[in-house]
């Protein structure tokens, strides 16, 4: 369905995993360490205004552009998340409804989805193209699409980072509840020498037959994100593995990625 | 860039539904801005949209919200070029690109009332099926039968021009052929809260460029566009420029050097010259800060006398629906040859350096550039043209 591309960089962070390279080691942090999201990529000011999902995609960007070594002046950034900054809508209902407090209008302008890549283009000086998309568990595949969207009309690299908080439980009382995740990759044009794996992203279907690649081992809480995807990639191509591996854990539409290692 | 070939769009907002009833009223320079349906404590004008919308199927009604009936409606606007879209394209080839700032933030926050108060959200809310992104975009693909690539672009203010670049780029690709854009919000407490908070919302009806403008009022309502590889172009969108001011997450760079960057570069895109554009349908909230820097950036870019008009007078500020309703917009003034007047109470101010016309401009407007900027500093500019 789309063009093959290459993978040339990897973020992660999972509560107990500030990166993705404590993800392959297996290296959990302490359970009494705060295991909170530093905002790497984020400088002091914007740091602090960013949600701590903003946060854990700064940690990945800054993780994915260093392996990757693309810069943040020039490289696109394309955020994807399922709900956002669900929690701090939430804190504005509470405090609108509950408290019947003025709106802080310094929570107000980070509640908009575009948040977190609004604060990077900030903090990395970054006067070009970025955006914010969601789709729902597709969102790793609808990221990983309009990258490769930036790829074919001429962008040399590209960040796709997904991420999603925890999710709101009050609002989700019926629903597989899910625990804070992130996860990025950066793409290139195929052929990058600099590859980690090459991939495609191929037509959506239910059944899952045809996934050869296995998902990886992560905690219920994480499985159940809707980017748990995208860390799905992330620790394939860690893994060295080729074949074919599914963008969603059954919730989503079945959009799939075919990937070819190149360790 | 190649042109993206729009060959169908549609409009909903306080002006109304449908092609005929936005050019009575921008033609009679009539504002679809009044009282506030929600209840508030605090002065602001909003426009509200009035007409009544389709119900959903009865397999859909657990879907059923105002965002979603608003892109019911318009769908059925667009259903005569969507059915030979169908006919010519793959449905797996026709994407759902769409734009929203709130999502269902509306929905969400009348239960969520009812459950500060109960204890308990209402019987019927689901959050995954009324509130997230993905939820009108499951409605859009069971209305349409369209199976493509669907996803929500959110960057606040701008979300629904992302849609258009964004198809242009997968059209390019040969990763779809065509793709249902645009995007579409409604009026919610939080938002007008929000607004009212960072004391950017005018008491009166908003007042874009003139000389007592004090802020914005916020619309509801939105705007579909069909783009296709190839069929017959109603406009292209010849030319786009997204950019970042890297500057602040809620103000405007002051110079506007982000809006003049992306304007450029959707210049550039199309390979015109600025004085090959007829007309800019301004961003133009009304807020000093950002009608200041608009102003001083369109100086810059294209000089003092391209005519200026901020529809958001008539609409107001529809947030992610906004660039994609302008955009249609823009399409009416080259279709229909008519700019409509700049609305609002008071003198233009004197320090607004562009030619903003107050009365209604009759003639042949072949490139119109419409301008969308937003929080994060986050810029859209679209250059739309005759084909």
């Amino acid at each position: 369905m789309s063009i093959r591309v290459a993978v040339t960089g990897l973020g992660l962070f999972l509560p107990g995993y500030p990166n993705a390279t404590a993800w392959a080691e297996k290296n959990e942090l302490p359970a009494d360490d705060p295991r909170k999201p530093g905002g790497l990529a984020f400088d002091r000011v914007n740091r602090r205004r960013a949600s701590q999902m903003g946060r854990a995609i700064g940690d990945c960007v800054a993780e994915a552009m260093a392996a990757a070594e693309v810069d943040g002046v020039t490289t696109p950034v394309i955020v994807g998340s399922s709900i956002g900054e669900a929690n701090a809508m939430l804190d504005l209902l509470d405090k609108m409804w509950r408290e019947q407090e003025p709106m802080s209008p310094a929570v107000f302008t980070v509640s908009v989805h575009n948040a977190a890549s609004g604060l990077l283009s900030i903090s990395m000086k970054n006067k070009g193209y970025t955006t914010s998309i969601a789709a729902d568990y597709d969102t790793p595949a609808a990221t990983l699409l309009e990258g490769i969207g930036l790829l074919a009309n001429g962008t040399d690299a590209v960040v796709c980072v997904c991420a999603d908080e925890a999710s709101p439980r009050s609002l989700l009382e019926q629903a597989p509840n899910w625990d804070m995740l992130s996860a990025a990759v950066v793409l290139q044009p195929a052929g990058a020498t600099n590859a980690l794996a090459h991939l495609t992203v191929d037509d959506c279907r239910k059944d899952r037959d045809d996934l050869t690649v296995a998902p990886a081992s992560f905690a219920e809480g994480f499985a159940q994100s809707p980017q748990a995807g995208m860390a799905d990639l992330v620790d394939a191509i860690q893994r060295g593995e080729s074949g074919v591996l599914g963008l969603d854990r059954g919730n989503g539409r079945g959009y799939r990625v075919t990937l070819e290692s190149a360790q | 860039m190649r042109p993206l070939l729009v060959t169908g769009y549609s409009m909903l907002s306080a002006l109304g539904m449908g092609r005929q009833q936005h050019l009575d009223a921008l033609k009679n320079g009539k504002t679809g801005l009044g009282p506030s349906p929600i209840p508030l404590d605090f002065d602001t004008a909003t426009g509200a949209v009035r007409v009544d919308l389709p119900e959903l199927p009865t397999h859909m009604e657990a879907w059923s919200t105002r965002l979603a009936r608003m892109a019911a409606a318009l769908l059925a606007e667009i259903d005569e070029p969507l059915r030979r879209a169908r006919e010519k394209w793959r449905p797996e080839r026709i994407a759902i690109l769409l734009g929203t700032s709130t999502a269902g933030a509306e929905t969400t926050e009348v239960a969520y009332k009812d459950y500060v108060e109960g204890g308990k959200f209402p019987r019927d809310y689901d959050f995954q099926r009324q509130h997230t992104f993905g939820a009108v975009l499951t409605v859009v693909r069971e209305l349409t039968g369209c199976t493509g690539p669907s996803w929500m672009a959110s960057t606040a203010c701008t979300s629904s021009g992302k849609t258009f670049a964004t198809a242009q780029r997968m059209i390019e690709a040969d990763i779809i052929d065509a793709a249902i854009v645009g995007g579409l919000d409604t009026l919610c407490t939080m938002t007008l809260q929000g607004f009212n908070s960072l004391q950017a919302l005018d008491r009166v009806a908003c007042r874009p460029f003139r000389k007592t403008r004090s802020g914005i009022s916020i619309g509801e309502g939105g705007a579909f566009a069909l783009v296709e590889r190839k069929g017959d172009a109603r406009v292209l969108i010849e030319g786009i420029g997204e950019t970042s001011d890297a500057y602040h997450i809620s103000a405007p760079h002051p110079e506007g050097l982000g809006a003049q960057a992306a304007m450029r570069d959707a210049l550039a895109a199309a390979g015109k010259k600025p004085e090959n554009i007829d007309h800019v349908n301004a961003h133009g909230t009304g807020t000093t800060l950002n009608d200041t820097a608009e102003a001083n950036a369109i100086k810059l870019v294209l000089g003092t006398d391209v005519p200026c008009v901020s529809t958001k007078a008539y609409t107001g500020h529809t947030l992610g629906a906004a660039a994609a309703l302008e955009m249609a917009f823009s399409s009416c003034a080259i279709e229909e040859g008519f700019l409509p007047p700049a609305i609002g109470d008071g003198e233009i101010d004197p320090k607004i350096d562009v030619c903003i016309p107050t009365e209604l401009t009759t003639g042949t407007f072949n490139r119109v550039l419409s301008n969308s900027f937003a929080f994060g500093g986050n810029n859209v500019s679209l250059l739309v043209s005759a084909p």
